[in-house]
């Protein structure tokens, strides 16, 4: 093997190792800090110098250019670094100076029911921007896994949980009593009728809660409501703390994509399904809600998917050429040698 | 921590009892009886996950309980590919690999349902967790092999077994390429779920750590091959170390503060 090829191998080694360090490294720092170092000026450099070296290795190694495995590994190495570069923040700069395409890397919008939007606060920087199309939220909505959960605290410490269902029952001990839950509130509502409070659930609105019994020496005789929106706090005269929870399912925001005044696109977004148009991912970022106007509202992240697919071609390239080398030929050689019987064997493992 | 004492839970507990009996067992070199307990701990494993399969009415591969009892089935399939096909010995560790598996499924993971937050509800969930954790088994296989290696073993028993180092390498280049898919699948799955494939956490940072040492074991051994044995096994030691702060330390400790930690 000549020299220079020597010293490209121990170069990559070199290369390999380093990025190791760093990245425990990094993971020291949070992912914050390690972001602004894996984008710092000594990082971009290693970058471009990994990106050289693949590709100097692809050049001088005629096996990384002969076996496709390998060739495909190594490329998908180099796409994927090259499309993280070209939708990174510079990136984009770039584009803009070479091309004329000017995108907004990432950035929030939030916007309110019916009102179409397209200014974006850009995460870089905190600017303000406008995207080429206009969104619209058309509905909010919360999903809620049913049914919730009603934990409880003694003043000593203990806790429990139980569904919150009408009906269940729970033996908090001899000293704290039994806990049943009588009725389950979608939007509990009160009102006074002939000086008694009447308790109801009124279709429309939500405010959940729970009516609870305690029935035990210490407990205080009457019924008592959780509710929802009120984080546990422990009454004076009361030993038990108790808090309804519903973990939220999902997050869903109906959006519509507006370009001259025409509905050209539209999609109920949630957590993990985004919307896609004109070169931008649209994300369910930040919870939703209601204003004191009764407005729904909704918090979205843009991104711009520059880039986006010549890395998801580098993953492509890099598993199809992992999978190939490693297992397609081991198992191409273990068929030939069981079901072909005169087979040349390669000489695979060193 | 926490026990279960249901029937599925049972299940779980003798199956560990008996891969670890199968362990003892053949490490007091009575390798026959070792092997019937470690089959017998395998047929336990199975009945445990048919019986998920028929208490939840789908394919117990949807949460994490599930896909550990589904990896403490496959331990024993592994083994007995490793050994027939590639003819790679360590049995022992299998079985101890096996208990280690089905510990998480029996003391950790919940078998309830989890109501997850919504950026954990996605198709890609499982195959990323799944995939990761068969990688990690060849790991660990190879783990134990560079540990033979290193002790200067051979395989005794069988003579048809491929020597410790060259063993060490077959297993990784099997767990790699799931090591690399685990990689990926999460990045795509970040995609979908936060909008960026890759966010500098510190779950990521580590997971890439140990997929680079292995990288690194691959070119080290290219340019030397079997020149410097015990230099092959410390970089399958190390990527093996990095795996377990990976796995460990991040979720359980909760050391560092990021996206990942709610994934326990
Ligand atoms: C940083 C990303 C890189 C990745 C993911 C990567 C991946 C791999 C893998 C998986 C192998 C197979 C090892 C084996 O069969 O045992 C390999 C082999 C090899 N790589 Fe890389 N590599 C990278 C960078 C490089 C660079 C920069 C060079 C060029 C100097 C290089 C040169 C080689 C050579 C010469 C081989 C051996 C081919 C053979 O089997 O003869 N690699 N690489």
């Amino acid at each position: 093997m000549s020299r220079f090829r020597r010293a490209l191998l121990w170069a990559t080694l070199a290369a390999v190792i380093l990025l190791t360090v760093l990245s425990i490294y990094g993971a020291f720092l949070g992912a914050d800090r390690a972001q602004a170092l894996f984008n710092s000026v000594p990082l971009v450099v290693y970058w471009f110098a990994t990106v050289a070296l693949l590709a100097a290795g692809i050049a001088l190694f005629r096996r990384l250019l002969r076996v496709p495995s390998l060739l495909a590994m190594h490329l998908g190495c180099i796409l994927v670094l090259l499309g993280a570069m070209w939708g990174s923040q510079p990136g984009h700069a770039l584009q803009k100076r070479l091309f004329g395409i000017d995108k907004i890397p990432q950035g929030e919008l939030d916007i309110l029911e019916q009102i179409d939007e397209n200014r974006v606060e850009v995460t870089e920087g905190k600017s303000i921007r406008e995207l080429p199309f206009y969104v619209r939220l058309r509905d909010y909505r919360e999903e809620y896994y049913e049914p919730g959960r009603l934990f409880l605290w003694s003043r000593d410490g203990q806790s429990w949980q139980m569904p919150a269902e009408a009906g269940q029952t729970m033996v908090l001990g001899k000293n704290l009593g039994t806990v049943t839950i009588r009725r389950v509130y979608r939007n509990f509502r009160i009102d006074v009728e002939n000086g008694q409070r009447v308790t109801y659930d009124e279709p429309g609105g939500f405010n959940p809660a729970l009516e609870v019994d305690i029935e035990g020496p210490g407990a205080q005789p009457g019924k008592r409501y959780v509710f929802a929106w009120r984080p546990a706090h422990m009454n004076p005269d009361s030993s038990l703390a108790m808090n309804y929870h519903q973990a939220v399912r999902d997050y869903i925001s109906e959006l519509e994509i507006i370009e001259d005044g025409e509905v050209v696109a539209s999609k109920s977004i949630e957590v993990n399904h985004p919307l896609h148009h004109d070169g931008y991912h649209i994300y369910q970022y930040k919870p939703g809600g209601e204003n004191e106007y009764g407005n729904k509202y909704t918090g979205l992240l843009v991104v711009s998917d520059s880039g986006l697919n010549v890395v998801y071609g580098g993953y492509v390239l890099l598993i199809g050429g992992v999978f190939w080398h490693f297992w397609g030929r081991r198992i191409l050689h273990w068929f030939k040698t069981h079901y072909v019987v005169a087979a040349n064997l390669p000489g695979e493992s060193r | 921590m926490e026990i279960k004492y249901t029937i599925q839970g049972l299940l779980i507990y003798i199956t560990i009892a008996a891969y670890l009996l199968a362990f003892a067992t053949t490490i007091a070199r009575r390798v026959r009886a070792g092997r019937a307990m470690f089959i017998a701990g395998f047929a336990l494993a199975a009945i445990s996950f048919v019986y998920r399969w028929l208490h939840v009415q789908h394919v117990p591969l949807q949460n994490l309980f599930e896909v550990f009892l589904f990896l403490g089935v496959a331990c024993y399939p592994i083994s007995w590919f490793c050994q027939h096909a590639l003819r790679i010995g360590g049995q022992w560790a299998d079985m101890l690999i096996g208990a280690i598996v089905l510990f998480p499924a029996g003391f950790v993971f919940n078998a309830e349902p989890m109501q997850l937050p919504p950026a954990l509800q996605s198709w890609l969930f499982t195959p990323h967790v799944a995939v990761y954790m068969l990688s990690y088994i060849f790991m660990l296989k190879a783990t134990f092999q560079s540990g033979e290696q290193l002790l200067n073993r051979r395989p005794r028993v069988e003579e048809t077994l491929i020597p410790p180092e060259q063993a060490t390498y077959e297993l990784i280049a099997i767990g790699f390429p799931l090591l690399t898919l685990g990689l990926v699948l999460g990045s795509w799955w970040g995609k979908l779920a936060w909008g960026r494939y890759w966010g500098w956490d510190p779950k990521e940072l580590w997971s890439l750590a140990s997929w680079l040492v292995y990288l690194g074991y691959f070119h080290w051994r290219h340019m030397f091959g079997t020149k410097h044995p015990r230099i092959n096994s410390l970089w399958a030691v190390t990527g093996m170390l990095a795996i377990i702060v990976t796995l460990l330390w991040v979720n359980l400790a909760k050391v560092f503060a990021g996206m990942h930690s709610y994934a326990t």
